[in-house]
């Protein structure tokens, strides 16, 4: 019988697969629960949302019920829960650990922790990049999950170039993998492969040490150990017994080392499930002795809040490319969007039509895994609100149907060296024809123009309403010009959502001096 | 079944004789030079002879009775929809038992039932119910959509209609099945068309009634865009021909014109119910020109007004002009 704890971490990371899977679009608007749930009790997202923000967000109620269990429980969360740990475990080598391997060990993860929580307090919230559930997530969300899609939907594929229309026979089969465990795109992500080296790394750190990334690296594991040091449910006696020794080799967060102190105990309970005779317990022990300072590695700390403020300046720095940066529905400004976001990437996951992919340099290391709108690659829907569901800290408002419809992307614009009705007098309008507004963003005027070889023809050109478009960027995907599109959405920093006004009066009171067809 | 897809050109001329001769019995399949030709191959082969004899075939064309059609109206979309085909001959004259059949209505918006941007689910369940009591094998129904597959086919309410039915298959858009098509015609030479027309005895078109931005009216003809694959933004650089050089290509055997409610501007995807008319009709033709030709009445257009049904009917697909249309209405 396994232990209760390795019980629990199997749970959680089948309830953590099942949420990735469910963050999609199964046929229906709404997704009740997804992945999101595990950012959303996380303390070090709420630390860093808290700092930088510096408001209060009713979303992360389950990260302060977290912060609380922790203070009572102690580091439980890696021992129990962290999904991330558990596929450590699972992954664990078994050979002997390599220790040519040197970690850096003992500050180097206070200093880490005081950086980001200080950077965050200048508003640099990066504690995602180094968050192992959003390092999890992203590994899977950009190389895994994508191979695995890959993997079967190309087979899917070959086998129809092999036998044709008699793979209908296993379509039903297909079609309950399809629905329910694939992606339904296997979009190729920037940052795929360097997402997926983080996470193999870090598993790979097992080479070194059983739980190393936990234990020297991770930030969130500081920060539950920091706050779990003084917690009353410990384990007695609180060092080895002088006769065995075994619970050192049972121990996850021990390694060469005596026992590790209140603030690193994962509280897997390991050493009294196997503890030869019945003298370790875990129980409430109200006495502090193993506790360590109240701050511990102060030096560290100090250290790390001083490279958190001398970070946060020059980290702070954007390019004027940065700016134009399209963000997802109901982003109106950069600088709150940077300050909330997790770079959980659920939002490129869950995109419908995979309009969203992460930033890499575009926005300077501040917008570094941040959501980013590419309409050539993939526009946003006009009836979906995804993205603003999944959204851990609502850096991406969930919004209903009606307001995500009026929320500014952006503005289209054409181009009309480009544009086939204006470069090569030809009738084309397919932006018109799919531009989702109802009154139409995109409308096109019949004008007589002189064609090429000198015979006067008739052509549709097309022209954008500005103050009813959204910026949903279909018109720039579906633009039937080979690479460059001939329209393109381009940000702006006034994003107010569209009025919902009178747009015959609009259109009339700009008459006088624009050439707008009012019908 | 063996399928000849090499136009005869030679024959061409005795095809039109031949078809005189069967006059009414489109979907017979004719035993011919040692190997059998389904309706849609003999129409081909038939229009490769228009160089030879364009009158002739003009006449032939004309005398077919696939310029019968019907309109049905009614507030029971089942309902009219089934005696609008029955007033054309019955989904018996077009489907034969064992035939695999391919109803392809438009589903190409995320956009609600009311919103008349996709063919009411109602009228997609009668005609699919209507094919499988003549017998067929299969039913698929499918559209190359413009919007996201999975909604579109969720929201359209198609795919709920159809939901459990036997031997009805609603699946979406697999894209290597699309297969490239000489289709030799005066825009387009070759393209790609989805197999699975490609493969079926019998394609009913099932479009619904509304405004383009293009091409004025989006009907039958226009519904073709949806089996088709690759860059289709192209072709809206010559529309009208391009939709003729398709529609020569795979015929619709039948099409059945959803005007229960139209979509009178901003189309084709609409999305304000101040757009929207209700009307309460059904339309069902074997020809496809003329169910085109007749739905543009009920937008206060004539026939000649919308380029892809003139283009249409001057390549011989069929007949646009309404005095020359036998109108039954039920």
């Amino acid at each position: 019988m396994p232990r209760p704890s390795r019980i629990s971490q199997l749970f959680f990371l089948a309830v953590f697969m099942v949420l990735f899977v469910m963050t999609e679009y199964r046929g229906h608007d709404q997704i009740n629960a997804a992945v999101n749930s595990f950012f959303r009790s996380n303390p070090l997202v709420l630390a860093g949302y808290l700092l930088s923000v510096k408001s209060w967000n009713w979303l992360l109620l389950p990260a302060l019920l977290m912060t609380v269990a922790t203070l009572l429980l102690g580091r439980f969360f890696c021992g129990w829960i962290c999904p991330l740990g558990t596929i450590l475990d699972l992954f664990r080598f078994k050979k002997k650990p390599d220790k040519a391997f040197k970690l850096p060990k003992g500050s180097f993860r206070f200093w880490l922790l005081a950086a980001l929580l200080s950077a965050s307090l200048f508003s640099i919230n990066l504690v995602g990049l180094f968050d192992p559930l959003a390092i999890l997530l992203r590994g899977l969300t950009f190389f895994f999950y994508p191979l695995l899609g890959l993997g079967f939907g190309e087979g899917w594929v070959g086998l129809y170039h092999l036998i044709g229309e008699k793979r209908d026979s296993l379509a039903p089969f297909y079609a309950v993998l399809r629905d329910h465990l694939l992606p339904f795109r296997s979009t190729i992500y920037p940052l795929a492969v360097f997402s997926a080296l983080v996470l193999s790394g870090i598993i790979f750190l097992e080479r070194s040490e059983a739980r190393a990334w936990c234990r020297h690296l991770c930030p969130l594991g500081t920060l539950l150990g920091w706050l779990g040091r003084l917690s009353p449910f410990r384990r007695v006696p609180a060092g080895l017994c002088n006769d065995c020794g075994q619970c050192r080799e049972l121990c996850p967060a021990a390694f060469e080392r005596e026992l590790p102190a209140d603030g690193d105990c994962f509280r897997c309970m390991s050493c009294e499930n196997g503890c030869p005779g019945t003298r370790v317990s875990f129980r409430l022990d109200f006495q502090l002795k193993n506790a360590g300072p109240l701050i511990p590695q102060r030096r560290a700390l100090l250290g790390g809040m001083a490279t958190g403020l001398l970070l946060a300046v020059p980290v702070r720095f954007r390019s004027r490319q940065g700016e134009s940066l399209l963000r997802p529905p109901g982003v109106r400004d950069e600088n709150e969007f940077l300050e909330k976001c997790v770079r959980c990437g659920e939002c490129m996951k869950v995109c419908l039509k995979n309009a969203l992919y992460p930033a890499t340099w575009q926005s300077g290391i501040e917008g570094f895994y941040t959501p980013v709108v590419i309409p050539r690659l993939g526009y946003c829907e006009y009836n979906c609100t995804l993205c603003g569901q999944v959204c851990p800290t609502a850096a991406i408002p969930d919004l209903t149907v009606e307001n995500k419809r009026l929320e500014v992307l952006g503005k289209a614009v054409f181009d009309k060296n480009h544009c086939l009705p204006f470069a090569k007098r030809i009738d084309c309008i397919v932006c018109e024809e799919h531009c989702p507004i109802p009154d139409k963003a995109i409308r096109s005027r019949e004008v007589k123009v002189l064609g090429p070889d000198g015979v006067w023809l008739l052509v549709k050109e097309p022209y954008v309403v500005e103050e009813i478009c959204n910026g949903c960027g279909i018109c720039e995907n579906v633009c039937p010009l080979e690479t460059k599109a001939a329209i393109q959405v381009f940000a702006v920093r006034n994003r107010t959502p569209i009025v919902k006004t009178d747009l015959q009066k609009v259109l009339q009171d700009k008459l006088p001096y624009s050439g707008y067809d009012v019908r | 079944m063996i399928k000849t897809r090499r136009p005869l050109e030679a024959g061409g001329f005795f095809c039109i004789f031949l078809e005189k001769w069967f006059h009414g019995r489109t979907i017979v399949k004719y035993r011919f030079w040692g190997g059998l030709m389904d309706r849609r191959t003999f129409i081909r082969s038939a229009g490769a002879a228009t160089a030879l004899a364009p009158m002739l075939l003009r006449q032939a064309l004309a005398a077919n009775e696939a310029s019968l059609l019907a309109v049905a109206e009614g507030g029971d979309y089942p309902a009219i929809t089934r005696k609008a085909i029955n007033a054309v001959g019955g989904m018996k004259r077009f489907v034969k038992a064992g035939d695999v059949v391919v109803v392809k209505p438009n589903m190409g918006w995320d956009r609600s039932v009311e919103q008349a941007a996709n063919t009411h689910p109602q009228v997609v369940r009668a005609v699919v119910e209507e094919c499988l009591s003549a017998g067929a094998k299969k039913v698929k129904v499918f559209d190359y959509t413009c919007n996201d597959a999975r909604r579109c086919y969720v929201n359209s309410g198609i795919e709920n209609a159809l939901k459990g039915m036997k031997r009805v298959e609603c699946k979406q858009i697999e894209p290597e099945r699309f297969k490239k098509v000489q289709l030799n015609g005066r825009f387009l030479k070759e393209w790609e068309l989805y197999d699975e027309v490609l493969s079926a005895n019998v394609f009913i078109n099932v479009p619904v009634a509304k405004h383009h931005g293009l091409s004025k009216l989006t009907l039958g003809l226009k519904n073709i865009m949806g089996i088709m694959g690759g860059n289709r933004g192209f072709i809206h650089r010559n529309l009208d021909t391009a939709l003729a050089d398709v529609n020569s290509y795979v015929r619709s055997h039948l099409t059945v014109i959803d005007a229960t409610r139209i979509l009178t501007a901003h189309g084709p995807q609409g999305g304000s119910l101040g757009d929207v008319k209700r009307l309460d009709k059904v339309i069902a033709s074997a020809d496809i020109v003329a169910a085109d030709a007749f739905a543009t009445t009920l937008f206060g257009l004539k026939p000649a007004d919308i380029p892809s049904t003139l283009s249409a009917y001057r390549r011989g697909l069929g007949e646009m002009n309404l005095d020359k249309i036998r109108v039954i209405r039920v």
